[in-house]
Order: C-alpha cells, then sequence, then structure tokens
C-alpha cells in the first residue's frame, strides 16, 4: 500500500514538472491532499535566492549608509586602534616584536606626541606622552596574524613581554602564542594554518574586544554602530566564547571577558560618511555621548561616545 | 478591529526599522515567503519572480520611512508595491496582456498565505528532505540526479520525497488548527 502510495505520487510529480495533466491525481483520495501540495512547490523559492536577497538588503543598510563610500587615508580600515603610552616604549615594542614601521608623528599637545604605525597591512593610532590618566589607560588586545609565529613570541618576550600562553597548535586552526606587553596591551600572535599565515578576509592586526556580557554588546555594535555579525560560538548558557563582526571594512573579533585583566575597554578612531548619524544612531542604541559632532583643527569632522562596553569611539569623516 | 498580539509584534518590527534600517531584514524574514508566493502566480519564470521580488523589498526598504501604520498588514502593503512593480515590467516589456489582480482579491489572498506556509514549512522540514523538495521540484531534477547528488538509492529518494510531503500536509493541519 505504502509503496504504491510512493510511486503513484512520484508519477504525479512527473505529470506536474513536465506540465502534463495531472488532474487525475485529484480524483484519487489517497494522493489528493500531497498532490495539491506538490502543486504549489513547483513555485518554492530557491533559498539560495532567499538568502542571497536577505544578505544584500543587509548590506545596503548597515554599511551603505554610513561606511560604503568613506575615503579613508592609504592603508587605513573603517576602524583603527588607538592606544595611549607614557613613553616611546610601545613604539619600541611593536618595532622590535612586528618590525613595525611609524608613519607619522606630529604634536598634539603639551608633551603629548601624535604617532601612527604600520604593522604589517595594518594601522595603530598611538598617543605618546605622560603622564597617563587612569581613565585613558586602556590596554587593548590584538589578534596578529604573522609569518613565523615562534620567532615573533620570542622576540616580543625579548623585548618585555611577558607570557601569557606558549605558542602551540590551537584547535580553531591557528599556531599561536599570547603575550602582554609591558603597557598591559595583549598580544594573541597567530599564523593561520591553511594557505596562507593571514585567513582570507583577514589583515594583519584585528582588534579583540573583551566585554562583560558579550551577546548583548554584540546586540549594541549591530544596532547602535551598524556592524554586521559574521559568526558567533556561543555556550548554551549564552556566554560568546569567540565572535567576528565586520564594521566597514574591518573585522573585530571578540570573546567574553574571563579571568585577570578582564574586561578590557579600548579606544578607536572609526571612520564613517556621516558622523551626525552615527552618533545619533549609537546614543540611540545605548552609548553615552561624549562629544557632540565637531569641525577639527586637522580637517576630520569628529563625534565621540563610550559605548556600554567602555570603549570610546571617535566617530569621524575623513577630511 | 482589537489588535492582536500578531499586530503589535508587526507594529513593533516595523517601528524598529524605520529608527534603524538595520533592522529591516527582520520584516523581510516575516514577509518574504508571502510576498514570493504573491509575485511567483503573476509572473512567468522563477527568474521573473526573483526580479520582482527583490524590487518590491528594495523599494520597500527606500519608502519605509514614509509608511505609516494604519492596522492593515504590512504585507498588504508590499503586495501593492509588488503589483506596481509586475505591471511597471509589462510596460517596460511592451506586453501589456497581463492585467495585475487587484491585491485585495479575497480568493487570491487565501491561495498566497496557503501557498507561503508551505513554502515557510519547506524550511523547516529535515535537511535531507528539504533538499529533496529543493532538487525536485525548484531544481526539477529527475529521482535518478538526486539519487546521485544525494548518494542515495533512488527508492530511499522517492522515501525521501513521500515523507517530505506527508510531513507538509501535516504540517499545514496542524497550523490551520
Amino acid at each position: 500500500m505504502a509503496e504504491a502510495l510512493v510511486e503513484k505520487i512520484d508519477r504525479t510529480i512527473d505529470q506536474l514538472l513536465a506540465r502534463e495533466d495531472a488532474s487525475a491525481a485529484l480524483r484519487d483520495p489517497s494522493l489528493a491532499a500531497l498532490a495539491r501540495i506538490a502543486g504549489e512547490l513547483r513555485m518554492c523559492p530557491r533559498l539560495a535566492f532567499r538568502l542571497r536577497l536577505r544578505a544584500d538588503l543587509k548590506r545596503r543598510t548597515t554599511m551603505s549608509t554610513v561606511f560604503e563610500t568613506v575615503n579613508v587615508r592609504e592603508g587605513f580600515t573603517t576602524v583603527t586602534p588607538y592606544l595611549r603610552a607614557e613613553d616611546a616604549g610601545l613604539l619600541d615594542f611593536l618595532v622590535k616584536t612586528f618590525g613595525a614601521v611609524e608613519t607619522l608623528n606630529h604634536p598634539a599637545g603639551p608633551g603629548l606626541t601624535h604617532r601612527e604605525v604600520r604593522i604589517g597591512d595594518s594601522m595603530l593610532m598611538i598617543g605618546e606622552g605622560g603622564p597617563v590618566a587612569p581613565t585613558m589607560r586602556r590596554p587593548q588586545a590584538f589578534h596578529v596574524f604573522v609569518e613565523d609565529v615562534d620567532a615573533a613570541f620570542e622576540r616580543a618576550i625579548a623585548a618585555g613581554g611577558k607570557s601569557l600562553g606558549a605558542v602551540e597548535d590551537r584547535p580553531y586552526g591557528e599556531r599561536s602564542g599570547f603575550v602582554e606587553d609591558p603597557f598591559g596591551n595583549y598580544w594573541y600572535i597567530a599564523r593561520h594554518l591553511g594557505p596562507t599565515p593571514v585567513p582570507a578576509g583577514y589583515r594583519t592586526l584585528t582588534p579583540y574586544l573583551h566585554p562583560r556580557a558579550a551577546g548583548a554588546y554584540i546586540e549594541f555594535l549591530t544596532r547602535g554602530l551598524g556592524a554586521i555579525e559574521e559568526f558567533r560560538h556561543a555556550l548554551p548558557d549564552g556566554r560568546v566564547m569567540h565572535a567576528q563582526l565586520r564594521c566597514g571594512n574591518a573585522v573585530l573579533e571578540l570573546g567574553e571577558s574571563e579571568g585577570e585583566g578582564m574586561p578590557r575597554s579600548g579606544v578607536f578612531y572609526l571612520y564613517v560618511t556621516d558622523p551626525d548619524a552615527l552618533f545619533a544612531q549609537a546614543v540611540a542604541a545605548g552609548a553615552t555621548p561624549l562629544g557632540a559632532p565637531a569641525d577639527q583643527w586637522y580637517g576630520d569632522r569628529v563625534a565621540s561616545v563610550q559605548d556600554p562596553a567602555g570603549i570610546t569611539w571617535y566617530i569621524a569623516r575623513p577630511a | 478591529m482589537a489588535e492582536t498580539t500578531d499586530d503589535i509584534d508587526e507594529r513593533a518590527l516595523i517601528q524598529a526599522a524605520q529608527a534603524n534600517p538595520a533592522r529591516f531584514v527582520d520584516l523581510y524574514d516575516r514577509c518574504f515567503h508571502r510576498v514570493y508566493a504573491y509575485v511567483i502566480r503573476r509572473t512567468r519564470s522563477r527568474e521573473e519572480a526573483e526580479d520582482i521580488t527583490s524590487t518590491v523589498f528594495e523599494r520597500a526598504l527606500v519608502h519605509l520611512p514614509k509608511f505609516e501604520w494604519r492596522g492593515t498588514p504590512f504585507v498588504a502593503w508590499l503586495f501593492r508595491i509588488a503589483a506596481n512593480a509586475i505591471s511597471d515590467r509589462r510596460q517596460s516589456l511592451a506586453r501589456d496582456d497581463h492585467e495585475p489582480a487587484s491585491a485585495q482579491d479575497p480568493f487570491e489572498a487565501e491561495d498566497v498565505e496557503r501557498r507561503a506556509m508551505i513554502f515557510e514549512l519547506v524550511d523547516r522540514l529535515p535537511d535531507l528532505q528539504r533538499q529533496v523538495i529543493e532538487l525536485r521540484f525548484v531544481e526539477e531534477k529527475s529521482i535518478r540526479e538526486i539519487a546521485a547528488v544525494l548518494n542515495r538509492s533512488e527508492g530511499a529518494v522517492k522515501q525521501l520525497q513521500l515523507r517530505a510531503l506527508e510531513n507538509l500536509r501535516k504540517d499545514m493541519e496542524g497550523r490551520r488548527g
């Protein structure tokens, strides 16, 4: 009986797909309801189409509005980390460990120097000069991809870094070792275990955020700053072990803050097309306004907010 | 007419998307199948239906700030956009032989709901059954071709096909209460 039904429905489907007369099926009570559903299924949308259109709409509503047409300076991406240090020691550590190159320095106030530093294909800003106010002491964490992770790890230790985890192959597809520099920043030095040392879609340097309540924080980043969540590995209790987001053309990674030195905050310079709009959007999503949008002497129009994780964002339209 | 929970949910989604366009995808997820079900019957091919469906959501996104909630379902507004998009296309193709039906036709509406429900339920089928449905009805592959793609016997594929249809029928009855 069941076998017969299997064949009967298959023949009906063949007829439907060949646009032949399948009306006999509608007169067969065992077949009629299934045949009617089959008739509708011929018009079923392609899953790939539905997902592609969804992704298109998502891209249009997030990136395009604030990021897409922004012209950032050569070498920069949408997101640039800003580190504060008392003296040239941090630059020295980066030069020795990663072969960092200083691309710009100029005075930025009494006793303060603004430096821009390139590591591989990525940029960092450093505010240098002491003393550093406790509120500006915001060590960050970075995922940094190198050719030879063992050698870079050794150089980091020789340059005054402290090991947070020896170099080894990790189950998530990289060989990595973890170092804290003398200024409290964490460097997750890695080589991707794949065809290239840097995984596809990544650059040399990726900020790694360690907020408290990472799940809620991801919600803020997407609503407030227009970031797109690309990957999340969460435990059944909701704790986010690892997540990846795209903010304009930059990648951010984050994980729940656990253990010593956590949570971490930080300071970032964010390039957008419309700082006024994104400032309003970030504040509506729960950020605290620090500075209303204003034109700066160096040409950028800049607003600033502090987000729920304590991170300061300078939201800027480049000159 | 009293507001149902569903109305309130939908209204909240619309307001959220008006405040932050990034939330528009929530409305898309909610309405996609009904829009597609509406469009596919009025178009001549899957490609045309996909084009029109894309246009509907793109236009809806652009005009969303002007949308005012007056108690009619959001999807009725999308159907209107769809009817216009179809008629625009007919005119541009200079074959105005297919007058689009009114979006408010009650028989049409029921038809669309039923079709959209089936499409939505397909997404919830167990993976293998869903793949068989997609390969058979969307890709229009033969049982033999599907058996090769899925590395299963032809008999097993026919069984999966029957089970998928039976699950859809059961789920439909469940939905109707």
